[in-house]
């Protein structure tokens, strides 16, 4: 284990060492991975000892017959990619930010996903195990190596998305899905209000497309459907693809397939330093005219059959507020990803939803102190508050 | 021996049907006698226990409103669908109240376009998918009870199914619930998308087997059709050979949309149930079901059946129309039940090892079976490692403890291979003393600070998952068969 003084890091290099570094400091704690969404959510309250993940990598077990894979929390998800690939496997996992070295217990912790959440879902979906450190010290272990478990809770949900609070992710077991022999990508040139229905033709059509995303291009946007699976079968599929959306659709090369899907990276990772990037979720049909409706709104990247959408508007409160209250309104979700520097007055959450005072309950059962992560959950898990 | 039924009298009674009789009709306060005992047991019938009283509530506001009363008691309760369960997670405790939900069935929404179905918890498994079949839409999770289980008891266990291999469990289709905690009060867990603000309180709900509070509202996903679905059936000179098959098609990248197992003892049981033209000299047979589109369907059926006869299948056949692939399901699913026909008792389990100790697994409960001098049947799920061996025995010829002995042995073996006490019936009551075997005193303390997190006084089905020295006092009586599953109608795996 590593401690820096200078700025209060700490960098445990085991399970054991990760433990103890919860025990010995005795203040509120920090989780950080790789630091690519050190931003997200609320701002932490100063004062915190940084928790590094830095030193917790590596794959603890890979068991290629099983399609499961053991991982400590602080491994980039693209190393982890890279060694399940030579066994023909891969998380089927494809957040923006992986890109940047994103690690598996900061993606988890932040409920990250990408375009292949249309498919696959989200990492809650995908880990079946998982090492937890309480801030008391607990070290507790749920799930496992096998898919199918339903014996007692499982613990690792609670981690899912909670942005650093409740506890530190030490260690987690995937399940892994076969790289897909081939890939391909339809693009359609469409504005957003025509996306939806062109999203809905491809899912009415037999080709089962792992991902369906549109992105703004300019003025226009276009519509982007990935297709996987055999290479004589996903010919097929493009062709039938092509003819479900009429005019205009393309083949993408593969440079330009790649350059497409690393356009919509950029849009759901980057935006401009002076605004707000925003992540919401509403039911898909909602999606489009609430969208139109964020007159400010650009960088906009939208799944159409998931709902899910990332945008950036301006670094204002009023236009953030904006945002949280009509995604409410619709019963939706909203996050505020990303945030230009020092503005932490900025909302990072909506409205209080109705298990608020749960959340609360269970947070004050497992980190009574509120040690991990105090105010990226505020105010929804006030600061200085034991419930 | 079963349990003795134990009843509870007393001015408690009265005073709680009193405060339920106050926003219930008449009907829908039970305390007489045998009104009660009908909710005694779920489906695991060696456990019983009538309760003090049955509530049956006609909606949220009445669920709410029954917890409020007992949490002004401090009285526990316990929620029930239809009762189809194997591992008594809906056993009544003494002195306790049930709160039925068999009066929620409604399907509230079939929304086509969003590909969602919002359903009161009492609604059957099977009637979404019937619901959402004229859109060509059906609803994934598919347990073998479900013309009888509920979506609400589906929450409560995160029930999976033969098909759950491909496309996953209960928890990975739920988007939203409303939930009554144990206070009473009414939250929504989850959201209209996948996207989360905060831990996914969701997830911890899913298959918590109604320790955490009662689901009154459920939000699922449906999925479209596939284009294509094949289904071979195809024997095996071995057990081994029958795994090794498995391996193979998960090595070609295959991942089917269900994969089956059955030995020779289970098909022959079946075989003189159905009749649905199983081999029954043959030491192992798989049922492989292929969908998806219609092209890569074909080529991957192909490599399919190639890959069974590398790895020696002595037949192997193709159910090309859907009437010929419903009989083999048939058979499939008539196997549990039918194994009444040659033994007079039995035992079920459940429990799940990694898909690549198969093999190992079977050959260790083959010797700890006849070490014993019992006859264990086999038939699980073999892509997920979900087994569920059956254990022979004879009441009369005083077989029982020894066979539920090994049955509980064979539950641990599979933990001690790295693997799991239950892949889809839940811990309940039955397994709750073998927990440690799987967790540690760690691992299950977090989880009662979790659950008191959800329900400070422990009144929301108290002695189901974790365990305790009163429940783990007690021994579980031998296995019934449910009149359903008699007929046919159901069937446990």
């Amino acid at each position: 284990m590593t401690t820096s003084s200078a700025t209060p890091t700490v960098t445990p290099g085991s399970l054991d060492d990760l433990r103890d570094a919860v025990l010995h400091h005795t203040g509120p704690l920090l989780v950080a991975g790789a630091g690519t969404a050190s931003d997200w959510a609320g701002a932490p309250e100063p004062g915190a000892t940084v928790l590094s993940t830095a030193a917790l990598t590596g794959v603890i077990s890979h068991n290629p017959g099983d399609m499961t894979v053991a991982v400590r929390a602080g491994t980039p998800l693209a190393a982890l990619q890279e060694v399940v690939g030579e066994h023909g496997q891969r998380v089927a996992f494809d957040a923006a930010r992986v890109a940047r070295g994103a690690t598996l217990g900061g993606l988890f912790a932040t409920g990250d996903s990408g375009p292949l959440a249309l498919t696959f879902g989200s990492l809650r979906d995908l880990v079946i195990g998982a090492t937890v450190v309480l801030a008391d010290g607990t070290v507790a272990h749920s799930g496992g190596h096998v898919i199918k478990n339903v014996a007692g809770y499982d613990l690792a949900k609670l981690l899912h998305g909670a942005q650093g609070t409740l506890g530190v992710v030490a260690e987690l077991i995937l399940r892994l899905h076969p790289t897909p022999v081939a890939t391909a990508t339809v693009a359609l040139p469409t504005p957003l209000g025509d996306a939806a229905r062109h999203a809905h033709a491809v899912a009415a059509s037999p080709v089962e497309a792992s991902a369906v995303q549109w992105l703004q291009d300019g003025a226009a946007g276009r519509l982007l459907a990935r297709l996987e699976g055999t290479r004589d079968g996903v010919a097929g599929r493009v062709t039938r693809l092509r003819e479900t959306l009429g005019a205009g659709a393309d083949l993408l090369s593969e440079a330009a397939a790649a350059a497409a899907w690393a356009a919509h990276e950029a849009a759901v990772d980057g935006g401009a330093d002076d605004r707000a990037v925003l992540r919401i979720g509403v039911t898909p049909s909602l999606l489009t005219d609430l969208l139109t409706g964020l007159a400010d709104a650009t960088e906009v990247t939208a799944a159409p059959l998931t709902g899910v959408a990332t945008l950036s508007v301006p670094a204002t409160t009023a236009a953030v507020e904006d945002v949280h209250r009509r995604v409410a309104d619709l019963g939706g979700t909203s996050l505020l990803r990303r945030r230009p520097a020092g503005r932490t007055d900025l909302p990072a959450l909506g409205p209080a939803p109705t298990s608020a005072a749960l959340l609360r309950a269970v947070a004050a059962s497992l980190d009574p102190d509120q040690r991990f992560g105090r105010g990226r959950l505020a105010p929804w898990l006030p600061t200085g508050v034991t419930a | 021996m079963a349990t003795p039924t134990t009843t509870t009298t007393g001015g408690t009674t009265r005073a709680l049907a009193g405060e339920f009789a106050a926003f219930l009709p008449e009907a829908s306060v039970i305390t007489d006698e045998v009104g009660l005992r009908s909710y005694e047991c779920d489906g695991l019938t060696g456990f019983r226990q009538v309760p003090a009283v049955v509530v049956l509530p006609r909606d949220a506001q009445e669920v709410a409103a029954c917890v409020r009363v007992c949490a002004r008691h401090r009285v526990p309760f316990v929620a029930r669908g239809a009762g189809t369960g194997l591992s008594g997670g809906a056993l009544p405790v003494a002195d306790g109240v049930v709160i039925s939900l068999q009066k929620l069935r409604r399907i509230l929404e079939i929304d086509v376009e969003n590909r969602r179905a919002v359903l009161e918890p009492g609604v059957f498994n099977l009637d979404i998918s019937r619901a959402a079949a004229p859109h060509g839409l059906y609803y994934a999770p598919d347990p073998s009870s479900q013309q009888v289980c509920t979506i609400g008891g589906n929450v409560a266990e995160n029930s999976g199914g033969a098909h759950c291999l491909k496309y996953g469990f209960t928890t990975n289709h739920v988007l939203e619930m409303e939930v009554v905690l144990a206070d009473g009060s009414l939250v929504t867990l989850g959201g209209p998308t996948g996207e989360q603000v905060g831990p996914d309180l969701r997830g911890v709900f899913l298959g918590s087997e109604g320790t955490l509070g009662i689901c009154t509202k459920v939000t699922v996903r449906l999925l479209a059709r596939a284009e294509s679905k094949r289904l071979v059936l195809a024997d095996f000179p071995s057990v081994q050979a029958a795994g090794d098959t498995v391996g193979d098609i998960v090595d070609a990248s295959i991942i089917p949309a269900a994969v089956e197992m059955m030995d020779s003892l289970a098909m022959e049981a079946a075989e003189a149930a159905v009749g649905a033209g199983y081999t029954v000299e043959a030491p192992a047979a798989l049922i492989i079901e292929l969908d998806g589109p219609a092209d890569e369907c074909d080529t991957q059926f192909d490599q399919l059946t190639e890959i069974c006869e590398r790895n020696g299948a002595t037949r192997i056949h193709v159910a090309e129309t859907a009437d010929e692939q419903a009989k083999v399901w048939k058979g499939r699913k008539a196997a549990f039940a039918a194994v009444g026909r040659i033994s007079p008792d039995y035992i079920v389990q459940d429990g799940v090892v990694p898909r690549t100790r198969l093999s190992e697994v079977l050959a260790r409960i083959a010797e700890m079976g006849s070490e014993v001098g019992l006859r264990v049947a086999n038939v699980f799920h073999a892509g997920d490692g979900n087994l569920h061996p059956l254990v022979l025995y004879s009441e009369a010829d005083g077989e029982h403890d020894q066979a539920e002995e090994l049955s509980s042995s064979i539950a641990e073996l599979c933990v001690e291979l790295g693997g799991s006490l239950s892949g889809e019936h839940g811990i309940g009551a039955d397994k709750a003393c073998s927990m440690p075997a799987m967790f540690s005193e760690d691992d299950l303390d977090v989880m009662k600070r979790v659950r008191s997190g959800f329900d400070a006084h422990g009144l929301c089905n108290p002695g189901k998952v974790l365990p305790t020295p009163r429940l783990c006092g007690e021994k579980p009586g031998k296995y019934q068969a449910h009149p359903l599953e008699e007929a046919g109608v159901i069937e446990r795996l």
